[in-house]
């Protein structure tokens, strides 16, 4: 009997707001406890939410830039239920008039052909405060970090049209880079501020019901949720085989020990409208204006590259598709770089070296200008690729500009003519063999020879130049 | 121990100046004072001193007016358990009580006390920093012996409040007096309070009618066969709305903590049994119940609240006024039970669940009456009560 797995997706992420979701409280979790609280977060008697209308625009943004329609009426609801980390007893969420409704994304399947994945709603909820747990001497302590309380979120519902690992680990790399690309979120497994659960269930191929499913929980990073849903895929099916019942329940995924294990199930509390935040009304005037800020998307983007740079299509779509490489890459632009060398180097210097660091490339020491004023004496011939290459490096360590880098250390390329011809000249003369070799016909010879020289300027002589002055010699030797 | 006050203000403003400037406020303790024990007549709030004034409290300070105290009140102002509400006016110690009405307390702790009660709009007054119960139905309102005082405060705490956005978006409505002329008013009276009334009190019902007659109103008996509804859809969804009102007191941030809970489940357990008395525990318990269980039914209650908001607007618009009884002389004098304490409000729920003004007049007979309009009519109601006082425009 062969099996189908039919997946869905929730995935709540933080928006990069300013403030909380319904008070004017700093939205910095990472400040020190329970700084960043006021009598509404903390829902003192008398307390009053105020809906912040730029948390509602930053999530009306991301639902627009994932194709969504935004609803004209939309509201908040309470979802109740009882634990130190929920100040007031309830959640502020949307269950039954959501932001959004629909909307989509595509990837492309394993076998290269387009995949429309699509999404149910949308909706905006808050976040929960931190609990810590700690020993005090010996006993077991929670502390309560109220930073987090009321940081707005928005939460993705997709329709379960996933069938593989591959298309869920897909949707959430393409997630990532719009939300990024729309400017409302950093979108951070790792960081916490894009969170993944999967509703996963399995059916017979070719069959169109829908099964009992099974929620999994904790995958902290896209590598994970592949792992998580392949392991829980294989695990129903067995169960399936065997004959057991598949029962709604809710599974963590463990990453050392790479397997799912039931948890005790969460509480589903009711959901009452909330009567204290007014409805949300969104006209069509605003959503059209809200939809002209969306910024350029990456499509419109990539076609945008070939034609004002010249870049072939699958360069400009890698360069368009985040926003933060677009934008280092247009930047290098700005600042005089060459299009391909600008291309060139971003991604295959820059970009590995700033993720072995651990920089964001928005963050990265290397800014454009800096890089660019690299590139720019690469191009002008004043030192060569190698050592443009070590530059980089020290770039990263240090804040001094290129020049002063190439200056200290020595990386000025000779391409004094006469230097180099002299040099060449000895070269020559210590490799006979090589000379005979080229003169034979053996073209390797001539390559020989070219990393004679650079070995003999101790790397410093512009290969370009040894390359001519050598030819020439080399057939004049040829012709003598 | 004072009986009628929880906590009195001794400090004496330097000078007083503004519109309530001869006026002395007496508050509930549900209406944040800023330092003062804002403890809402629960243990819940047991040692709880409010960080800031209330709207309606710095509007009247600003007004000149004196904060005198906190008066004795229910839990969280639910029915009229150890309230203590109009007693301050009775012993002429202040002017002016602010009491919560959250189902008709306000109007009947007026009418125990013998002075005028006024319930406004809801939405015309700001609820931040009430320690409130039913968000969507509770109105912080006015007790005084003189309409005058209640118009008085009416215009300095009404109005837009940005720290509120419960508030409808709306224009505030000219609150100023305006003349009555009996003889281009119509009085409303609702079919069916009269055909359920007792004998003795339908007669002195049709005798005060008799008085708005001979004065020259037209009285005109409108139908409302749904009117009996307004307690059970008031009971569903208040109960509802208080249970999640009150989800906030559970010891974490503020408030008594029972010690020795082993976990955080038996510490919530302990600390909102001690927090709570019995009546508002059972109020609580079937708002939960309601939530948890039968959610069905208080999504109809939500539909016939709609209903019954559509079928009084049609009323309203065919009178100035409505006459509504005001006290059910079959409800028990000193109720227990969350049943008994309902029974109370027969004819006063309705104002909360439709959120229109009510004016309740006492009357030499000792029980009194409701005067309604339609919902921001308010200042053309207290217009009525000056006029019926023998005050009002000329």
């Amino acid at each position: 009997m062969e099996f189908e797995a039919v997946i869905g997706l929730e995935i709540h992420i933080e928006l990069n707001c300013a403030t909380k979701l319904f008070c004017d409280c700093p939205n910095n979790p990472g400040d020190e406890p329970n700084v960043n609280t006021c009598p509404v977060c903390l829902w003192f008697p008398g307390a009053s939410p105020r809906l912040s209308r730029a948390a509602l625009e930053k999530a009306a943004l991301l639902c627009l830039g994932l194709n969504a329609e935004i609803q004209p009426v939309s509201a908040f609801d309470q979802k109740v239920y009882y634990y130190p980390d929920l100040p007031k007893g309830y959640q502020l969420s949307q269950a039954h008039l959501p932001l959004s409704k629909g909307g989509w994304l595509d990837i492309t399947d394993e076998d290269g052909s387009a995949k429309r994945l699509r999404i149910h709603h949308i909706h905006m909820e808050e976040d929960v405060a931190k609990l810590v747990h700690e020993m005090e001497g010996r006993k077991p302590v929670s502390l309560v970090d109220f930073n987090r309380a009321g940081a707005p979120l928005v939460e993705i519902v997709t329709e379960p049209d996933f069938r593989t690992p591959h298309h869920a680990m897909e949707f959430l790399k393409a997630l990532r880079a719009q939300v990024r690309n729309v400017g409302s979120s950093e979108c951070s497994m790792e960081n916490g501020t894009m969170r993944a659960d999967a509703n996963i269930s399995i059916r017979t191929k070719g069959t169109s019901q829908m099964n009992t499913k099974v929620e999994v929980k904790n995958m902290n990073s896209v590598r994970h949720v592949g792992d998580a849903i392949a392991y829980e895929i294989s695990r129903q099916s067995a169960a399936a085989q065997a004959g057991e019942k598949i029962v709604l329940h809710t599974r963590l995924w463990d990453p050392e020990k790479k397997v799912t294990t039931p948890m005790r199930a969460k509480f589903e509390g009711p959901c009452v409208p909330d009567p204290c935040v007014p409805v949300i009304k969104l006209s069509k005037k605003e959503i059209e204006e809200l939809r002209a800020r969306l910024p350029e998307m990456p499509a419109v983007r990539a076609e945008r590259f070939i034609k004002q740079y010249g870049l072939a299509a699958e360069e400009a779509s890698y360069l368009s598709a985040d926003a933060e490489i677009a934008v280092y890459f247009e930047n290098l632009i700005k600042e005089g770089v060459a299009p391909r060398a600008a291309m060139h180097w971003l991604t295959t210097q820059l970009m590995p070296a700033a993720k072995d660091r651990n920089q964001e490339l928005s963050q990265a020491k290397v800014t454009p200008a800096r890089l660019a004023a690299l590139l720019k004496m690469l191009a002008r011939d004043e030192i060569n690729a190698n050592a443009a290459r070590e530059v980089l490096a020290h770039l990263f360590a240090s804040d001094e500009s290129p020049e002063a880098i190439v200056s200290a250390k020595g990386f000025k390329q000779v391409s004094d003519r006469g230097e180099i011809d002299s040099l060449i000249d000895k070269v020559l003369a210590d490799q006979p063999g090589a000379v005979a070799d080229f003169k034979n016909g053996q073209g390797k010879a001539l390559g020989f020879l070219i990393g004679q020289a650079m070995q003999a300027s101790g790397g410093k002589a512009n290969p370009k130049v040894i390359r001519e002055i050598l030819t020439k010699k080399l057939e004049a030797l040829c012709k003598a | 121990m004072d009986s009628v006050f929880f906590y009195r203000n001794n400090i004496k403003a330097a000078s007083r100046s503004g519109a309530l400037q001869k006026i002395k406020i007496a508050l509930q303790p549900n209406i944040s004072v800023a330092g003062w024990p804002t403890e809402a007549g629960s243990n819940a709030l047991a040692g709880f001193k409010a960080l800031e004034n209330a709207t309606v409290a710095e509007h009247a300070v600003k007004a000149g007016a004196q904060l005198i105290g906190y008066t004795r009140m229910s839990e969280f102002g639910f029915g009229l358990k150890n309230s203590m509400a109009g007693s301050a006016l009775q012993k002429k110690a202040a002017d002016v009580e602010l009491v919560l009405d959250l189902a008709g307390e306000a109007r009947l702790a007026a009418l125990r006390a013998g002075v005028c009660g006024f319930k406004p709009s809801y939405g015309l007054v700001s609820r931040f920093g009430l320690a409130g119960l039913i968000p969507s139905m509770e109105a912080i309102s006015i007790l005084s012996m003189n309409i005058k005082n209640i118009r008085g405060i009416l215009q300095a705490v009404a109005g837009a409040d940005e720290r509120d956005s419960s508030m409808p978006e709306e224009k505030t409505p000219d609150l100023k007096p305006t003349k009555i002329d009996p003889k281009k008013t119509t009085l409303g009276v609702i079919k069916e309070n009269l055909s359920e009334m007792p004998a003795n009190e339908r007669e002195s019902f049709d005798r005060k009618l008799n008085e708005f007659k001979k004065a020259g109103f037209s009285v005109k008996e409108l139908p409302f066969p749904d009117f009996s509804q307004f307690l059970a859809v008031h009971q569903i969804v208040g109960s509802v709305e208080a249970s999640s009102c009150a989800g906030r007191y559970d010891s974490v941030r503020y408030g008594k903590r029972e010690p020795q809970a082993k976990n955080w489940n038996e510490m919530y357990l302990s600390s909102r049994g001690a927090a709570f008395g019995k009546l508002l525990k059972s109020y609580l318990i079937q708002g939960a119940y309601f939530q948890f269980e039968s959610y069905a039914a208080y999504e109809n209650a939500c539909r016939l609240r709609a209903r019954l908001v559509a079928q009084m607007k049609n009323l309203t618009a065919q009178a100035d006024f409505i006459i509504i009884p005001a006290v059910n002389q079959a409800a028990s004098e000193n109720p227990a039970t969350l049943a008994e304490t309902y029974t109370q409000f027969i004819y006063t729920a309705f104002a909360n669940v439709t959120g229109q003004p009510v004016l309740f007049l006492p009357d030499k007979s000792g029980a009194g009456f409701q005067f309604t309009a339609a919902r921001l009519g308010d200042g053309q109601l207290l217009s009525l009560g000056e006029y019926l006082q023998g005050g009002g425009e000329k």
